[in-house]
Order: C-alpha cells, then structure tokens, then sequence
C-alpha cells in the first residue's frame, strides 16, 4: 500500500509540475498552448541522454534538461508572437505533432517508438537515490521548488506583466511594455521548468518512450489547469490531484465491476468538466463565477 | 450649459492657470505633412499639427474624420505612409509603440482597456512596472515608493476605496478614472485621450477637470479627442478639426466653433 501510495505521489507531483508551469502561460500570459507535453518530453528525452552518455549527476541533468526546453520552446514563442486566440491554439497543435513525430523517428536521440532503455539512477553529489521514498522526496522537492518560483515571480511584477498582456495586449504596449519579450520569456521560463518534471520522470521510470508526450498529455495538463483553476497560484495542483487521484479512488470502490471502471471513469471526468464549467467557470480554486475568464 | 456659457467658464479656468508660465518647452509632438491610407480610404490626409505643452488640444470632428487614427499613428500601432513626427524634437515615426511610450508618450482608449482580472491597484501598479523583467529592482525601499505613489494616485482619482476591487466589477465611471490612473501614474508628457469624458456626471467631470487642469499646469502635454461640444469647449485650449483626414481648422475654440460652415460638417449638414 505504502508503495502504491508512493508511486502515485510520484507520479501526482510529476503532473503538478507540469501544470504548474503551464498555468504560467495559460492562466498569466492568456496563451493556450496545446503543445506542453512536448517540452516535457524535450527534458525526459534531454535528461535520460545526458544520464546515459555523460553523468548521471542529477543537479547536471536537470540544468541541461533546462537549457534544452527553454532553448527550443522557441518553436512555441514564434507563433505566440504572430497569433493569439484559436489560432494559436492551432499553431500549438502542428507544434505538438511535430514534436510526437520527432520523438517517434530521432531514434538515435529517443530511441524511435521502442524509447529509450536503462536510464540510470541519478545521484546528489555522489548518494544515489533509488528508493521509492527517495524519489518521492525528490518528486516533492522538485514540486516545491517550482511552486515557490512560481509564486514568486507570479506574485511580483513579472506576473503584472503576464496578466496585462493577458487582459489587454494594446493597453500593455501603450503602457511601455515590451510585450513580445514579456510572452518569449513566460514561455522559455515555463518550457524550461517543465523540463524538470521531465527529468524527474524519466529519472523514476528508467523507461520512456514517446506515448507519454502525446497530445493527451498535454490536454490532460490543460485540463488540470482549468479544473483546478487557470491564473491561481494553488489551482493546478488541485486540478492535478483531482484528476491523479479521481482514478486511484474509483479503483477503489468495490461495487464497480473492474472492467467497466476505466468508461466510468471518462464519463465523471466529462461531466465534472462540464458542471464545473457552468458552476465555477474559474476552476475550484477561484472566487467563483464572477470573475471567471 | 450652452456653449456660450462654457468658454466663459473656460475662460475663467484658464485666467487663473495661464498654461504657457508652467510650460516646459520641451514637450512638443509636431507633425507634418502626415498621411495614411487604408486601401482606398484616405484616413489621414496631410496633417500638420503642433501639440504644445501646457496646452489642451482637442481633435474634433465627425465619424470617420480620422481622430482615432492620427492617436494611432503617433503612437506607433500605425506607421504612416509619409510625413514626420517629432517629440521633444525625434523623429518617432517607425518605432515600435512600447518604446513609444517610453519616451513619455501615454495614451487612453475609447473602450478603455483595462486589466480587466487585475485590481484596481495591480491595474496601476502595472502601469509603473514598464521596465522590469523578472521583478522590480529596487527592494523593499523602492517598493515601499511605489506603494506610496500608487496610494496617491488612487486617492485623487476617487478610487481609493476600491483598490482591491477587481477592475470588471467598477462602474464606468470608476473604469474611466481608472484609465486616467494608469496614465497619471505613468509619468508621460503627452497625454493622447480617446473620449475621457464621456458619460461622465457633474461631480466625476468636475473631477476630471481638475485632474486634467493640474497635469496641464506641470506642464503636460493633452491632446483629447471629444464629441460632445459642451464638453469641448470646457476642456480645450486650442481645437484641430478633421475631416476625412484633413485638418481643415486650428486654433482658438470659440473662432472654430462659431465658424458655421464647421458647424455643419459636424452635424453632417453639408461637405467643405
């Protein structure tokens, strides 16, 4: 039980990370990116090839990991800056191919649709981390630290700045602000602390391929943000525990035949969808309807 | 209130401010010989334009004069197909509307554009934070002045109660002195506002007034753009009237407005 808890801790704060980032561009910067999974693809993929080939010192991995989502979350920066809206929304989904071909085909990157094998485990200063309990403690840590920055930059004048080129891109520019380089840098920041979630990711599983940086992913992520509350500090980790543990705890309930579980599933997930949508528009952490987006 | 009662107010006013004593001589936006076509629709047509400081211009003139547009050419969101703008002296014209707006140039618009999920105090805030990056240099000191600033700002825009209000839920009113807040706060030089005070009652106008009339007074820079002709002839110092982009009168509001062939453009009477 301890194990099974462990693991979906794991996998909770994996998804929070991403969610947490998102809601960096989705719920501060207004722009509805459709291609989150890929950049943390970008750092599982990054993570697990500087692990294999070069160090498997986990500080190193991360840094690198970093650098390669805020250096190619170009690809999503470029259309931001040219289209808003759903065409953007569309821009972000070619991104989002391109990326789910990429990982598919760059087998000797990503090892094709096999993925890639064996990643090792990765160390701190020389202490190799390699319990359930340990990773969750790095998962959390991870999770933490990406909240506190977050939260800080959210809360400061960076996070003005995301929400007035959300709220009014043409007030923002006639206030002075350089909105280009306000949305180039909520995205290469976002991108490059998603690459976090991927390193832990690929660093627990010791396996990843591309099934786990699908489109899926990422409306799932998106989804999370929405559900929990898009422009909130606390929202996506609450839209990231209820859509982690909603599955664990319908497993749960023993009245469900097993195999009908996963329908049972997609059909509360849906309806919740569309109650909190009428209901609480803002997502469960937001002040109701009344300011919703 | 007629026209005729308004300049004496305005006359009144301007008795005891006298703009040209507290004007820097530095504020100055010039143009010359400005055009813009859009398609086959001449919207601005050769304006040559002098905004002084110290000095309230109003652009008027009817629907589709062009007004909106000149606003937009001077603050970069449209480059025009010839002529020059200088401010304090450069040329402007080509550079992007953020760097604009840095050299002092503040501009409202006509549906306001607020932030509209952020606080009225984050509004202002905002409007203050153009250069920073990640966060404010500085510290706690020049956090703890900006506090104060935008504390005062809130306090003579009536909105001082409502800083923690979200800026949607204000009233018109409220939203339109909020916009003025964003661009008292700013700093500028030159004021460009679309229509501030339209809708407004007595007490808000008379507000609004002294707020303008004390900006005037250190010096701003105000180019309004206005229909309603009580309100014209209240605020301005000097009237530009367009029509189909050309400025086809300039000058002092009482000569513009008891000129009758003027009158009837404005009323879609008749074409020059």
């Amino acid at each position: 039980m301890i194990a099974y808890l462990l693991n979906l801790g794991v996998f909770f704060c994996v998804n929070a990370i991403l969610a947490v980032t998102l809601n960096l561009i989705i719920g501060y910067a207004g722009i509805f990116t459709m291609a989150h999974a890929v950049f943390f693809g970008i750092g599982a993929y990054t993570a697990s090839f500087v692990a294999i080939h070069f160090t498997s010192s986990l500080l190193v991995v991360t840094l690198v990991a970093m650098l390669a989502g805020g250096a190619l979350s170009f690809i999503v920066a470029l259309p931001a800056l040219r289209v808003r809206d759903e065409y953007f929304v569309a821009a972000s989904l070619g991104v989002q191919m391109l990326g789910v071909t990429i990982f598919s085909e760059w087998k000797s990157f990503t090892g094709g649709l096999g993925g890639v094998l064996n990643i090792p485990l990765p160390t701190i200063f020389g202490y190799e981390i390699s319990s359930p309990v340990e990773f969750f403690i790095l998962a959390l840590s991870g999770l933490v630290l990406v909240v506190v920055i977050s939260r800080s930059l959210a809360r400061g004048s960076f996070g003005r700045n995301l929400m007035a080129v959300r709220d009014s891109e043409s007030a923002a520019l006639a206030l002075g602000k350089n909105v280009a380089a306000i949305k180039t840098l909520a995205i290469v920041l976002s991108s490059s602390l998603a690459a976090i979630a991927g390193t832990i990711y690929a660093y627990y599983l010791s396996f990843i391929n591309v099934q786990s940086f699908t489109v899926d992913t990422s409306v799932l992520i998106m989804a999370m943000v929405i559900i929990g509350g898009a422009g909130t500090i606390y929202g996506p980790i609450v839209g990231a525990a209820t859509l982690m543990l909603l599955p664990s705890a319908l497993s749960y309930l023993w009245f469900l035949p097993p195999t009908e579980i996963g329908s049972i599933q997609q059909i509360i997930y849906g309806l919740a969808m569309v109650l909190l949508m009428i209901y609480r528009p803002g997502g469960m952490v937001s002040s109701g309807g009344k300011d919703a987006r | 209130m007629t026209i005729s009662h308004n300049l004496a107010l305005k006359d009144d006013i301007t008795m005891h401010t006298d703009p040209k004593t507290a004007s820097s001589k530095q504020a100055r936006l010039q143009l010359s010989g400005v055009s813009k076509r859009f398609g086959g629709l001449q919207a601005i047509d050769q304006v040559t334009l002098d905004l002084e400081p110290g000095i309230v211009t109003t652009l008027v003139g009817p629907n589709g004069a062009g007004k909106t547009t000149l606003f937009n050419t001077i603050t970069g969101h449209i480059k025009p197909d010839s002529g020059s703008i200088l401010w304090k002296g450069k040329s402007i014209v080509g550079m992007a509307p953020w760097k604009i707006a840095r050299l002092g140039i503040a501009r409202t618009f006509q549906d306001l554009r607020l932030f509209t999920h952020m606080s009225v105090q984050e509004n202002v805030l905002a409007a203050m934070e153009t250069r920073s990056w990640l966060w404010q240099s500085g510290g706690h000191a020049a956090q703890k002045i900006r506090d104060e600033k935008v504390a005062h700002t809130l306090d003579i825009t009536g909105l001082a109660d409502m800083a923690q209000e979200k800026a949607n839920n204000l009233s018109y009113a409220e939203r339109k002195f909020l916009s003025l807040a964003r661009t008292l706060v700013s700093g500028a030089d030159l004021w460009l506002l679309d229509e501030p005070a339209s809708g407004l009652d007595p007490p808000s106008y008379d507000l609004f007034l002294k707020l303008l009339r004390d900006q005037v007074n250190r010096g701003v820079t105000v180019c309004i753009i206005e229909h309603n002709l009580d309100i014209v002839v209240g605020i301005s110092d000097k009237i530009a009237f367009l029509d189909q982009g050309r400025l086809i009168a300039n000058g002092d509001p009482r000569e513009v407005l008891e000129n009758p062939e003027l009158v009837a453009i404005y009323f879609g009477e008749r074409k020059l």
